[in-house]
C-alpha cells in the first residue's frame, strides 16, 4: 500500500515543524484537492484561534486594533477635544501629531487652545482657582524647604496685597486673590455650617440636661462662639454641635484626652470619647491613658490615634487628617477602605470619598491651634513657637527669634533633675550657680526655648532681643547653664539625642550678659538675651503638669 | 535667602501663575498634571533665584525651566509620565521658544485675559454654564456629559465649542482686542 505523506505534512504544517521541500509538495497537493486545502485552511484558522485563545494579549490587541481604526475616522475637531479632555487613546495623538506635521500653521493654534483651555479650568473649577495653586505650592514650598520663612512671607504679603487692593475694587476685578478665595470659601462654609448646624439642631436636638462630656480648658482671648451653639457659661461641654466663629478652644474630655479647634468651626461633641469636626481645623492630643477616641471628620474616620493628630476639614468636600505624633488607622466614610499611617503622614479624603490621597505633611494650618495646644498661653516678643515633629538641630536656623521646641510633652523623669537657681520676681543675670536639685516628683513638661544670633548683631537695641512667655502650668526648673543642658537632654527625652551631630559645648547662657525674670506666679519667664557671638543659646524650661 | 529674594519671588507667583500653567499645558502635559508641573518650576526657580538675572524677564525664565521639565518628561518611565503623548510633545515643543516674547507672540495677556473671561462667564446662558462647568469643574468627558445632559457626545462638543467661541469673543471685546488682529483667532 502506496503511504500518503498528506497527513505527515499537514501535521509538521499546524505545529510550525514543517521543511520547505514538505511544504512545497503540499502545496503541490492542495492545488489539485479542494477538500485538502479547505482542509489545510480549516487546520490553520483553528491553530490561530487557539493562538488567540491562549495568547492574553490578543483582546488587547484587537481592542488597540479597532480603537487605531476608530481614530482614523474621527474629525480633527473631535481629536482635539479629546486632547483637551485628556481623554484621547495614543492613535488619536498619533493622529493629531500626524496632522501637525502636514500643517505646521495648526501647532500654534492647538497650543492657543491648550492655554485657553487652561485658562477656562482656572476660571470655572475651584479646585484650578488661583488660591488652590498657591495654597498647593504652599504646601510643596514648606515640604520641600523646610525651615525656610517662605510660607509665613507668603502669607504676609498676600495679606497685605489683600488688605490694600481690597480698598480699590476695581469694575474688572483681579485674579481673586487668596484672601477672597478664603473669604468666599468660609463664606460658603460658614452658610453650610449654620445649615449643618440648625439642621442637626432640627433633629437630633440639643441635649441640654444632659451630663458634661468634655470641658473647655483653655481658651485664646479672641474666642467668638455664635448664639446658641457654645459651651455652657461655666465651660460644660455636653453632647452636641458648636460653633467657634474665631479664636482658638482647648476642650478636655472626660477620658483626659484634649482636642484643639481653631475657629472659624463646626464640631460636634458626642460623648466623652469622640467628635465630628465639620468644618475648621483641630488638633486632638490623646491621654496615655485613654483605651480610644474616635474622631471623624468630612470622609474620614480616624482610629486609634496614639498620641497627636491633625484635622483639616476647611475644604468643602473633604478633609485631612495628619498624624504628628504616633501613627494611627484612617477609615473612609461609608466602608471604603482603611490605612495605616505612620507619624509624620498625611493623607485626605478624595473628593468624592471613595479614596485617599496621599499629601504632604505640612502642619501650617495648625500653628494657632499648636501655639495654644503647646501651653504657651501668651507669648510677646521675638517669639516663634515651633510646630511638633520640627528638628532641634545644630545648624542655624532662624535668626534673632527666640523659638520654642516642646521637648518632651509628659515625662517622669527617673531621678532627680540638677536645674540651675533661680530667684523668683526679678530679672537676675544668668550666671554660674550652685544649681540645684528638682525631686523627681510627679509629671513634667520640658521646653526648650532657642535663639541663634543674627551675624552676631541680634535684633533690638545693642543686638538684644526680648521675649515674654506664659505657660499654662507653673515652672519648676529652668536650666540654662551649658554643663546642665548637656546633662539633661537625656532625662528629658529631648530629640537632641537623636540628631547624631553635636551642639556647640557652649549652648547655654555662659556669656553672663543675659537676663531672665521668672513671675512670681511662676508662670511667666521674660528672657532679655544678647545672643551668643556665633553660635546658639538654649533655654531648657520644665513645668509641672500635676 | 534674603528676604527681599522671597518677596521677589511671591510678587512672582501671583503674577505669573496663571499663564505658567497655560504655557505647561501648551506643551501637551495632561491636564491633571499641569499644576504640578508649574509648582515645580516655581520650586526649582525659588531654589535657584540666586542665579536669576534681574535684568531678564522672569516669566520667560520660568518657561524656560517648566520647558526642561517637559522635556525631561519624555525621558520618564511610561508610568510616571506627566505628558500625553511624547509624539505630541515633540511637536508642540517644537513651536515653543520660552523667549522672552513669546507671551505676544502666543496673543497672551495673561491675566487681564483671565480676569475678563471670569466676568464673560457671568453673562452665559445657564445651560451653557452647565456644560462648561461640567467639563471643567467636574472633568467631565464629551461622553459623560452627554449622558448627564441627554445629549449626544458631538452634540455636547459643538455646544461646547459654541460657548467657548462665545466668550473668546467677549473677552477680546472686554480686552478692546479686534479679533481679526489676533490671527482670527475669536470667531470663524
Amino acid at each position: 500500500m502506496k503511504h500518503d505523506p498528506t497527513e505527515l505534512w499537514l501535521s509538521q504544517l499546524v505545529d510550525g515543524s514543517i521543511d520547505s521541500v514538505s511544504l512545497d509538495a503540499l502545496i503541490e497537493a492542495a492545488e489539485g484537492n479542494a477538500e485538502l486545502a479547505d482542509r489545510i485552511g480549516d487546520e490553520l484558522s483553528f491553530s490561530e484561534l487557539i493562538r488567540q485563545a491562549l495568547d492574553d494579549r490578543s483582546p488587547a490587541a484587537q481592542s488597540n486594533f479597532e480603537k487605531a481604526l476608530e481614530s482614523q475616522g474621527r474629525e480633527p475637531s473631535a481629536l482635539q477635544s479629546l486632547v483637551s479632555e485628556g481623554k484621547a487613546t495614543s492613535f488619536d495623538y498619533d493622529q493629531i501629531v500626524k496632522r501637525l506635521w502636514e500643517n505646521p500653521g495648526e501647532i500654534e493654534d492647538l497650543r492657543r487652545d491648550l492655554i485657553e483651555d487652561e485658562w477656562f479650568s482656572q476660571v470655572l473649577s475651584e479646585s484650578k482657582s488661583e488660591g488652590a495653586f498657591i495654597e498647593a505650592l504652599e504646601t510643596r514650598m514648606w515640604a520641600e524647604t523646610r525651615q525656610d520663612h517662605f510660607v509665613e512671607d507668603f502669607t504676609l504679603r498676600l495679606e497685605q496685597e489683600f488688605a490694600e487692593s481690597d480698598e480699590a475694587d476695581n469694575i474688572v476685578a483681579f485674579a481673586p486673590s487668596l484672601f477672597r478665595t478664603v473669604a468666599k470659601m468660609t463664606a460658603v462654609a460658614a452658610a453650610i455650617a449654620i445649615g449643618a448646624f440648625f439642621t442637626v439642631q432640627q433633629f437630633s436636638g440639643r441635649v441640654d440636661f444632659s451630663p458634661a462630656v468634655a470641658s473647655v480648658s483653655k481658651a485664646s482671648s479672641d474666642v467668638s462662639w455664635s448664639e446658641f451653639s457654645s459651651p455652657d457659661s461655666d465651660g460644660n461641654v455636653k453632647s452636641g454641635m458648636y460653633q467657634l466663629d474665631s479664636g482658638v478652644v482647648s476642650l478636655t474630655m472626660a477620658s483626659g484626652s484634649e482636642i484643639t479647634v481653631e475657629g472659624p468651626a463646626l464640631f460636634e461633641v458626642r460623648d466623652d470619647a469622640s467628635a465630628h469636626v465639620h468644618a475648621g481645623v483641630a488638633l486632638a492630643r490623646i491621654a496615655p491613658n485613654d483605651m480610644g477616641i474616635s474622631l471623624k471628620s468630612k470622609g474620614l474616620n480616624i482610629s486609634e490615634p496614639t498620641k497627636l493628630v491633625g484635622i483639616d476639614a476647611r475644604s468643602e468636600n473633604s478633609s485631612a487628617a495628619l498624624f504628628f505624633e504616633g501613627g494611627g488607622g484612617v477609615c473612609l466614610e461609608g466602608g471604603g477602605g482603611c490605612r495605616n499611617l505612620f507619624e509624620r503622614e498625611a493623607v485626605k479624603s478624595g473628593e468624592s470619598g471613595d479614596r485617599f490621597v496621599d499629601i504632604p505633611f505640612n502642619p501650617h494650618a495648625f500653628s494657632k491651634a499648636w501655639a495654644l495646644l503647646s501651653g504657651v498661653e501668651k507669648n510677646i516678643g521675638s517669639v516663634r513657637i515651633e510646630l511638633p515633629g520640627s528638628e532641634i538641630g545644630p545648624s542655624k536656623q532662624v535668626e534673632s527669634e527666640v523659638q520654642v521646641f516642646v521637648e518632651n510633652e509628659s515625662f517622669r523623669p527617673e531621678d532627680d533633675l540638677e536645674v540651675d537657681t533661680i530667684r523668683v520676681g526679678e530679672f537676675a543675670s544668668a550666671v554660674a550657680n550652685p544649681g540645684q536639685n528638682l525631686q523627681a516628683k510627679g509629671d513634667l513638661r520640658s521646653y526648650l526655648l532657642q535663639l541663634w544670633p543674627s551675624d552676631g548683631n541680634g535684633a533690638g537695641p545693642e543686638g538684644e532681643v526680648e521675649a515674654s512667655l506664659t505657660f499654662d502650668h507653673p515652672v519648676v526648673g529652668v536650666i540654662y547653664s551649658s554643663d546642665r543642658l548637656a546633662g539633661s537632654d537625656a532625662s528629658v527625652g529631648s530629640s537632641i539625642t537623636n540628631v547624631g551631630e553635636t551642639f556647640n559645648a557652649r549652648r547655654g547662657l555662659d556669656s553672663g550678659n543675659n537676663q531672665i525674670l521668672l513671675s512670681e506666679d511662676r508662670r511667666t519667664l521674660n528672657l532679655k538675651l544678647k545672643g551668643g557671638v556665633a553660635e546658639v543659646d538654649q533655654i531648657r524650661v520644665l513645668v509641672a503638669l500635676n | 535667602m534674603e528676604k527681599e529674594d522671597r518677596e521677589l519671588f511671591i510678587e512672582q507667583v501671583r503674577e505669573h501663575h496663571a499663564t505658567l500653567r497655560g504655557f505647561v499645558r501648551s506643551l501637551g502635559v495632561a491636564p491633571m498634571w499641569v499644576d504640578d508641573v508649574a509648582q515645580e518650576a516655581f520650586i526649582v526657580a525659588y531654589n535657584r533665584l540666586d542665579e536669576f538675572d534681574r535684568e531678564r524677564d522672569f516669566g520667560a525664565w520660568l518657561r524656560g525651566i517648566a520647558r526642561n521639565l517637559v522635556i525631561n518628561e519624555r525621558r520618564k518611565d511610561a508610568r510616571r509620565k506627566r505628558i500625553l503623548s511624547d509624539n505630541l510633545t515633540d511637536v508642540l515643543l517644537s513651536s515653543s521658544s520660552a523667549s522672552d516674547h513669546e507671551e505676544e507672540e502666543l496673543g497672551d495677556r495673561g491675566l487681564a485675559k483671565l480676569n475678563a473671561l471670569r466676568e464673560c462667564i457671568k453673562s452665559l446662558p445657564e445651560k451653557s454654564l452647565g456644560l462648561l462647568k461640567s467639563r471643567y469643574e467636574n472633568e467631565s468627558s464629551a461622553q459623560d456629559i452627554a449622558e448627564e445632559f441627554s445629549m449626544k457626545p458631538p452634540a455636547v462638543r459643538k455646544a461646547l465649542e459654541r460657548a467657548r467661541t462665545a466668550l473668546k469673543k467677549c473677552m477680546d471685546e472686554r480686552l478692546g482686542v479686534d479679533s481679526e488682529s489676533n490671527g482670527g483667532y475669536c470667531e470663524a
